[in-house]
């Protein structure tokens, strides 16, 4: 039987995650790895083009609550994520495949981990049906 | 005297309402048909396919296609007039970006066959039966057209010229296109013929918005009584018009009911539902988590709101025709 490697896309904050690690240390260790200015510069079409491009999962890391850079990038994000659960599921995407996670992590450390927790929740989950 | 120019119009997904708005030019019709020669009109006049078929190729100045692409007759025809015409125009919703049809992408096949011929309440039909493309008769076959799996766009068929947005499009925005391609006065291949801006910039209630747009939970047109003047998003109406190309004459504006979004995106906009998502998001200005699960719980259907002309169009909802026919239907 062919093993599942779920594919994930992650979108991140400069401003807080992996800042301090150079990206030639930390990025291989990641595929598909996309630090963003803030989280709230992710729109709505690039979460759904990821899945449209074959993702199985998109994770978004943004600052903790209050630590946003931009004001409340990470607010607005939020709430994009919700509305697109709804969207999701209506495409037959589970919601689950997209998460966000708001945290500090300046050395990204806990990158690598979050990945492999969700890939190990989506393997549960199987590939994307497609409707 | 030289040969006047052969337009054909024709409907496939089609409800119809795309032909109508062609009737909708009244005089201006009488016109048009003087200027050209209508070789194929279902709705109006009486032609045969046949004759079509046995035109030599890019006979037809024109083809103006209404309607999506739902099965296999649909898709001949539009193969057909393609390659007998010069210039084809995709006309109206269903054409362009699939229209209401395309919602159907969101079931099965098998569910919508089983709702209709078996499940839903108002179905008697003790035997069973259910359409076949093909059955014997009395020694004789009977055939239908394929019902495909999925509803496509007339460009995920064939290859498209210009498309004339809206549901229908308006019979001034159907004039201009048709003279553009008589005077062959026609912008880049691949145009819509219709303005470049959004529904908001023109809309009359615009001017009553207020500068800080805060929304707290989401309302349907029926259950509150809309300022007539007033923008309906502000009021948490869903109105598509911010992520909605203009061109329509703000008609369902203008009798108190919010923009659906039939012209479709803006140019260079593949979707205008991530758009309008990502504006209403930033619209709400609910802070907890469980708060804002509640604001977009009132927000009921947002699938239909989203995607009620786009489906097929969509960034997760796109097909081509050719490959998904081929794979089989
Ligand atoms: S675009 Fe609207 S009016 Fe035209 S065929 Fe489709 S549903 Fe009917
Ligand atoms: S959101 Fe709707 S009502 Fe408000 S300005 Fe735009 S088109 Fe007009």
């Amino acid at each position: 039987m062919e093993t599942y490697n779920p594919k994930i896309v992650c979108f991140s904050c400069n401003f807080g995650w992996g800042y301090l690690s150079d990206a030639e240390t930390i990025g291989p260790t990641i595929l598909n790895w996309i630090p963003v200015v803030c989280s709230g510069k992710i729109d709505t079409s690039h979460i759904l083009k990821a899945f449209r491009a074959g993702a199985d999962g998109v994770m978004i890391l943004g600052c903790s609550e209050g630590h946003c850079h931009f004001q409340d990038g990470n607010y607005q994000t939020r709430k994009k994520v919700f509305l697109i659960h709804k969207v999701l599921d209506a495409f037959g995407i589970e919601p689950e495949r997209l998460t966000m996670e708001l945290d500090i992590d300046p050395e990204g450390r806990k990158i690598p981990q979050l990945i492999a927790q969700m890939q190990h929740h989506l393997s549960g989950l199987g590939p994307v049906k497609q409707v | 005297m030289a040969e006047k120019l052969k337009v054909a119009i024709c409907w496939l997904g089609a409800c119809g309402g795309c032909d109508a708005s062609i009737v909708d030019l009244n005089e201006v019709i009488l016109q048009v048909a003087d200027a050209v020669d209508i070789v194929l009109w279902p709705l109006a006049m009486d032609f045969k396919y046949r004759s079509i078929q046995q035109m030599p190729d890019a006979e037809i100045a024109l083809s103006i296609l209404s309607g999506s692409i739902r099965n296999s007759d649909h898709q001949e025809m539009a193969e057909l007039l393609r390659k007998k015409s010069q210039v084809v125009m995709a006309m109206g919703a269903c054409a362009c970006f699939g229209g209401t049809p395309g919602l159907a992408n969101f079931h099965s096949k098998d569910d919508i066959f089983n709702w209709v011929y078996r499940d839903a309440p108002t179905v008697v039909n003790p035997d069973g039966n259910f359409p076949q493309p093909e059955t014997v008769r009395n020694g004789g076959k009977l055939t239908l057209p394929h019902f495909f799996e999925h509803v496509f766009t007339l460009d995920q068929a064939i290859d498209v010229d210009y498309y004339l947005p809206g549901c229908p499009p308006p019979p001034e925005l159907i004039v201009n296109a048709i003279n553009a391609v008589l005077a062959g006065d026609l912008p880049p291949k691949g145009s819509t013929l219709a303005p470049r801006k959004a529904l908001c910039d023109t809309c009359p209630r615009n001017q009553r918005k207020p500068n800080r747009m805060e929304i707290r939970s989401f309302n349907r047109i029926h259950e509150v009584e809309a300022d007539p003047d007033a923008c309906f998003l502000a009021a948490g109406i869903i109105c598509m018009g911010p992520a909605t190309r203009n061109g329509c004459g703000e008609t369902c504006i203008r009798i108190n009911v919010p923009c659906r979004g039939c012209f479709g995106p803006l140019p260079g906009v593949v979707g205008s539902e991530p758009k309008f998502l990502s504006t209403l998001a930033s619209l709400l200005v609910v802070e907890r988590d469980d708060e804002i699960k509640e604001a977009i719980d009132s927000f009921d259907d947002p699938v239909g709101y989203l995607y009620r002309f786009t489906q097929p169009s969509s960034i997760l909802g796109r097909r081509s025709a050719k490959k998904v026919t081929e794979e089989g239907s």
